[in-house]
């Protein structure tokens, strides 16, 4: 209102056209309703007026815009007692807050504009038709006297909102005409105005608004403290009363007042009121005499006016009325119990009694049935169960929480049991108390139960859930969370927060939260005051400060706690914002929110995170689409959508990123490929898990579900694979795929390292242990596996697991280390093998290895490696070989131990596996004497079944044979049977060194092959396929193959074991597998040279 | 707002790789592993062909791989709060619709919408419409305002309004 006289009434013309635009009818309607307001607060405050005065107030209010309804001349005066009406209106729309004062100015105002207006009258000389006007009404327009109208404006007012005014209605019909012809007569007659003298003009004004000096006082707003009480007041006194009654005391007092209140007696009470349990015990009365207090309370029950009735001192008096907000119970609330039996315990409110004194409450009973009282007792005493009463069962005492059980009670004192009273379903009447469905229902007292900071945990709340008939529990996993999270959170305000005082003096002011004590916030004002300052402030004035396009997270108070999205919409404290997870518009109050980090992760302490994949029972798995402290939602496979606790879910499947799935074209999906549904919606999507037949996509642009959606595979056709991106290059980090060797194009591993079949040949043997903590010890070899072997220790009877690499393998005797091979001999050996060729070869290896590994070179090299091995194994298997081994010339010999295949023989006791090793051989033998010299090879078995006992074996039955090279054999075998699979190996070569030393090694045609450049290595070729199998068949060939049948003078040497290297391997490892691909193949590529020899062993 | 921005890389190598092209195959592996990459809070449109300077190798001790560092200058795109930007829509949802501004996804929600362009779930395609000339659906170039920017390893998103002069479908 104050702005109103800084109102520089001779303002330009423009700004005072502006004004005579006609507004929207809306914002009429808003001044009706802010005038209607003004004037019942005046004609409350005035009741005497209250006759035909209100008539007036009410009808003139929408006259601005009727005046050119009515074209009524209107001098000069009237137009700025108009403009200035109008700026009173605009005043009081801008200060909404104000309206209160500023209607009272309004009518001082008017009341004292009576005088200047007739003043007016008589200087402008205007035609007194407004007499009758009520004075107050200068500023609201003349032509509203229409008085027809009046009365149903007063009642459309009541209840109209938008409804447009009528008088608006009609001059919206008028059109502009009129309209412009009163511009141009305001026009004029603002051009006499501004042609008067000024000092004229000054005088004007003076005569009209001097006297309004003492109004302007009264409109600055008056601050509290002013209306703080004085001695000229009226006391209050305090009365005592019973503690829980001060509601009904109050009651009664007004009562009586009010029964006594016209008679000729009233009591000259002022108010009477309670705080409730702030001041329990007390009632406070405003009177002028104490006497009038103990008239008002005498007598009445449960307050002693008598007793205590102090005078509360005047600087008391505002705090006894400050109030404060109680939360209003609602059925279906939680509660807690303050006091008694059930201290402590949830109850659910039930009812509400309209007093506001007495809720019923729902809780899960706490009975004993009598069992621990005594059964003689009067029946009164279970009143000793009453809530309040001291002598109540302490908490030791204290019955577990269980639902009314009817027939407990029926057993132990059936006599207190009985049909409650009321028509309530099932209600069982115990004790006096009701029962229904189990529960208690129980009136309490307000004051006995505790409303705030319920703080239900999940378990409590899920007892009070509702089973439903068909005994499934319909607990409502979301209500249950919200009331959970409804915890009042006082400290939600952090250092570092923005936020803004938005009421109280110092509102507008916006800062940064430097510290927090207890309810006041300190801040460092950023806007709105002196910047740096810092200042204190309640934390019920402020409120967060958020910006659109802030990232920030629910931390409380709504049930979409720890969801984190951006502010996209802020109303007052109410801020929307648009959730990560699934796009979702929420609104929560600024309070409730913090800035996020920019990039934040979700921090939701639940088990399981969103978008995992869980296992629901055998059957089910679901995709989390939600996950809150409480509850989780998931997507299962079949696409349905549910709430679950986190305790209802089995386990958690950890994503499998190999694995895969096919689509309707019958290519492979794996996860991160996008895919597209064939039919249907078409939706499409990058794949989250795979399970089976279902596929979990994510779409993130599809809001439901968090963009998560279940299909069959096979209902899907891949879109992109790997999230199509093309792979660009080579993988830097990994070997060089053209360096590769076998040509293989996406580098697949070399040959898996054969496995060693049946017993673990360091099983047994005497070791010791080389490294860790029990380096140096000696023990045995209880167990083994590929890697590990389990040690019998002999310092202490204790088993120990260990390495196998870090064995030393002794002699059981001697104690002696023998060479190192029992890690993994064969293993080992082929690779070491494999490696050989690839690297020494350089370029050649693109082709066959083998023959190129069997560079002569090279040969010896391996050979030498391999020699070390073969004996290690050797020695192990039977002690005897060593010696043979060491002389090469003998090697054939003991190698020859065809032990080795007799073992075969004895080991299947079918002479087909062993005649497919052979044929393992064979091929060797074939390898190596490719051509001409297979004959030899082929032979060699003869010879080597001649040396030893040819005649047996030629005739077909082998065991003759292993009969002839028994004794070593049949340790052999016996203990290690893989093992004994490369003896034959050995055998076939050896046999040639045996005889014809030269052939069996079969050297030269190998060597052909060499030369020729796998020309004759046909069989490399072929087995190209099973590598493994190509190593060491080629290569043992190979590897004596060299022409070197020159050298072999040394050769033999090396050959002779050489084969045995891995000629030991081979059959031994792939013994099973690859036998079939090259046992088939020799032969076949052989043609038959001497395969008749062989066949018979092939069948 | 499009950028020329230093920067480098460090690139780890295989020993296989090492050999006479070892330039062009780190400068290959830059080009596929950086252009149209999200930085943080850039992407990056292109390298330029300019002023790449490839580090010497250092071999890491242990490993036999090489380590490379590859300085190179980039166009990057930087989208920033309160930037006015182009972008096609992508997919209209009832929230909202998301609109594509280069490799940034852009989401406009309802609140951001006026108030007179309204969700037709009926029409095929779905659109965001006023009835009038505006239609909001899949491929409509429309201008928009970003207002938020979130950014997540690898990606970063946005939101933005349409709720101000001159902004949404363009002509």
């Amino acid at each position: 209102m104050s702005a109103l006289y800084n109102q520089d009434f001779g303002s330009g013309t423009e700004s005072d056209d502006d004004d005579f635009n006609p507004a929207p009818p809306v914002e009429s309607d808003n001044e009706d309703a802010g005038n209607g307001s003004d004037d019942q607060s005046r004609s409350a405050r005035e009741p005497s007026k209250v006759d035909d005065d209100d008539e007036d107030v009410a009808a003139p209010r929408p006259s601005r815009f009727s005046k050119s309804a009515s074209p009524v001349v209107r001098e000069a005066d009237d137009e700025d007692e108009e403009r200035e009406e109008r700026d009173t209106k605009d005043v009081d729309e801008d200060d909404e807050d104000r309206g209160g004062d500023a209607a009272e100015g309004d009518d001082d105002e008017e009341d004292d504009d009576e005088d200047g207006d007739e003043e007016d009258d008589v200087v402008a000389g205007r035609p007194r038709k407004r007499r009758r006007r009520d004075p107050r009404l200068q500023f609201i327009d003349e032509e509203a006297e229409v008085d027809d109208e009046e009365d149903e404006d007063e009642i459309e007012e009541d209840d109209i909102g938008d409804e447009p005014h009528p008088d608006d209605n009609l001059e919206l019909n008028l059109g502009g005409v009129d309209d412009d012809r009163h511009h141009r007569q305001l026009d004029r007659q603002r051009d006499l105005m501004a042609s008067l003298d000024a000092e004229k003009q000054a005088e004007e004004w003076r005569q009209k608004y001097g006297k309004q000096s003492r109004m302007a006082m009264d409109d600055v707003v008056v601050p509290q403290r002013l209306l703080l009480p004085t001695v000229d007041d009226p006391s209050i006194w305090a009365v005592r009363c019973r503690e829980g009654k001060e509601k009904e005391v109050v009651l009664s007092v007004m009562r009586r007042w009010d029964s006594r209140l016209n008679t000729r007696e009233p009591i000259p009470l002022i108010s009477a009121f309670s705080r409730g349990d702030l001041m329990a015990g007390h009632i406070y009365i405003e009177a002028r005499r104490q006497d009038d207090v103990f008239l008002a309370t005498d007598g009445l029950q449960d307050c002693y006016p008598r007793s205590k009735c102090m005078l509360i001192p005047i600087n008391e008096m505002p705090g006894l009325l400050r109030v404060q907000k109680s939360k209003s119970l609602e059925p279906g609330m939680y509660v807690r119990i303050k006091r008694g039996l059930y201290a402590g315990d949830l109850a659910q409110v039930e009812e509400v009694e309209t007093n506001g004194l007495e809720v019923q409450l729902r809780l899960i009973p706490r009975l004993n049935y009598g069992i621990t009282e005594d059964p003689n007792a009067p029946a009164g005493d279970a009143k000793r169960k009453r809530f309040g009463v001291k002598k109540g069962p302490t908490a030791a005492s204290r019955p577990p929480q269980r639902l009314f059980s009817e027939h407990e009670a029926r057993k132990k004192n059936a006599k207190y049991l009985g049909a409650a009273k009321g028509l309530q379903r099932n209600a069982i009447s115990y004790m006096n108390d009701t029962y229904i469905d189990g529960f208690l229902l129980k009136d309490f007292k307000l004051q006995h139960i505790q409303t705030e900071n319920v703080n239900p945990t999940l378990e409590e709340v899920t007892k009070f859930a509702a089973g439903a008939e068909d005994g499934t529990e319909n607990l409502d996993l979301q209500a249950i969370a919200a009331t959970l999270k409804a915890t009042q959170d006082a400290s939600s305000y952090a250092s570092g927060d923005i936020v803004e005082i938005y009421q109280g003096e110092q509102s507008g002011l916006v800062g940064k939260v430097a510290t927090v004590h207890g309810d006041i916030v300190s801040l460092d004002i950023m806007e709105g005051g002196k910047p740096g300052m810092r200042i204190d402030a309640p934390v019920k004035d402020l409120r967060k400060k958020f910006v659109e396009g802030d990232h920030v997270k629910v931390i409380g108070g709504s049930k979409y706690h720890d969801e984190a999205g951006m502010v996209v919409r802020i109303i007052k404290d109410r801020v929307t914002l648009l959730t990560d997870s699934n796009s979702q518009e929420i609104t929560v109050f600024s309070k409730d929110l913090r800035k996020a980090a920019d990039s934040g992760v979700s921090t939701v302490s639940s088990k399981y995170d969103l978008y995992d994949l869980v296992q629901l029972d055998a059957t089910t798995v679901a995709c989390v689409i939600k996950a809150d402290r409480e509850s989780i939602r998931v997507l299962d496979q079949n696409g349905s959508v549910r709430t679950l606790l986190p305790s209802s879910i089995s386990n958690k499947i950890d994503r499998r990123r190999n694995a895969v799935a096919t689509d309707r074209e019958g290519s492979e999906i794996r996860t991160d490929d996008t895919v597209k549904e064939y039919s249907g919606e078409q939706k499409q999507g990058s794949v989250l898990h795979i399970h089976r037949n279902n596929l979990f996509c994510q779409n993130r642009t599809q809001a439901e579900n968090a963009g998560v959606f279940v299909v069959r595979s096979l209902n899907v056709t891949t879109v992109a694979a790997k999230g199509g991106r093309v792979n660009a290059g080579p993988d830097l980090s990994k070997m060089n795929p053209a360096l590769q060797r076998n040509g293989s194009p996406n580098g697949a591993p070399m040959m898996p390292p054969p496995r060693t079949m049946g017993r673990d040949r360091m099983i047994g043997q005497t070791v010791s242990i080389r490294k860790g903590p029990h380096k140096g010890l000696l023990g045995i070899v209880k167990d083994a596996t590929d890697t590990m072997a389990r040690v019998e220790l002999h310092t202490k009877s204790k088993t120990v697991s260990v390495s196998k690499d870090m064995l030393l393998i002794r002699d059981s005797e001697s104690g002696k280390a023998l060479p190192r091979a029992g890690a993994g001999g064969f293993g080992r050996t082929p690779i070491r093998y494999g490696n050989t060729p690839s690297r020494v070869p350089d370029g050649a290896w693109s082709g066959s290895r083998t023959p190129a590994g069997a560079g002569g070179g090279q040969t010896p090299a391996w050979g030498m490696r391999s020699a070390g091995d073969i004996p290690a194994w050797k020695r192990h298997d039977g002690g005897m070989t060593p010696s043979p081994w060491n002389s090469s010339s003998r090697t054939p010999a003991y190698s020859r131990d065809d032990g080795g295949r007799t073992a075969y023989a004895r080991e299947d006791g079918g002479r087909t596996a062993y005649a497919r090793d052979d044929g393992g051989r064979t091929a060797y033998g074939g390898s190596g004497g490719s051509g001409g010299s297979w004959g030899a090879s082929s032979r060699t078995p003869h010879g080597a079944h001649g040396f030893s006992s040819s005649n047996t074996w030629n005739d077909g039955s082998r065991t003759p044979a292993y009969n002839s090279g028994s004794r070593t054999p049949a340790p052999h075998h016996a203990s290690t049977p893989g093992v004994t699979a490369p003896t034959p190996g050995d055998s076939a070569p050896t046999p040639g060194d045996g005889i014809g030393y030269t052939p069996a090694i079969s050297a030269p045609t190998p060597g052909d092959h060499y030369n020729d450049r796998y020309g004759a290595p046909t069989p490399s070729d072929r087995y190209s396929a099973a590598t493994p199998a190509d190593h060491f068949n080629a290569p043992t060939p190979a590897a004596p193959a060299d022409h070197p049948t020159p050298r072999y003078g040394q050769t033999p040497a090396v050959g002779a074991p050489t084969p045995g290297a891995y000629a030991a391997p081979t059959p031994g490892a792939y013994g099973a597998p690859t036998p079939g691909v090259f046992a088939a193949e020799t032969p076949g590529g052989w043609g038959g040279a001497g395969s008749p020899d062989d066949d018979p062993r092939y069948e | 707002m499009f950028f020329i921005h230093d920067m480098e890389r460090t690139i780890t190598l295989h020993p296989s790789y090492m050999g006479p092209h070892v330039k062009d195959i780190l400068l290959h592996r830059l080009h596929a592993d950086v252009e149209g990459a999200n930085m943080g809070n850039f992407y990056v449109v292109l390298i330029m062909d300019t002023g790449y300077e490839v580090s010497e190798g250092r071999i890491m001790p242990g490993t036999g791989f090489a380590e490379y560092t590859v300085h190179y200058r980039a166009v990057v795109w930087r989208p920033f709060r309160g930037e006015i930007v182009d972008g096609v829509v992508n997919s209209v949802v009832d929230g909202g619709f998301f609109v594509n501004v280069g490799p940034l996804s852009v989401f406009v929600a309802k609140s951001m919408i006026p108030g007179e362009i309204k969700f037709d779930g009926n029409a095929t395609p779905p659109q965001w419409t006023d009835n009038g000339d505006q239609i909001i659906e899949k491929d409509t170039k429309i201008r928009i305002k970003i207002k938020g920017l979130r950014v997540e390893m690898g990606t970063m998103y946005a939101i933005a309004t349409i709720k101000e002069d001159y902004l949404g479908p363009l002509p």
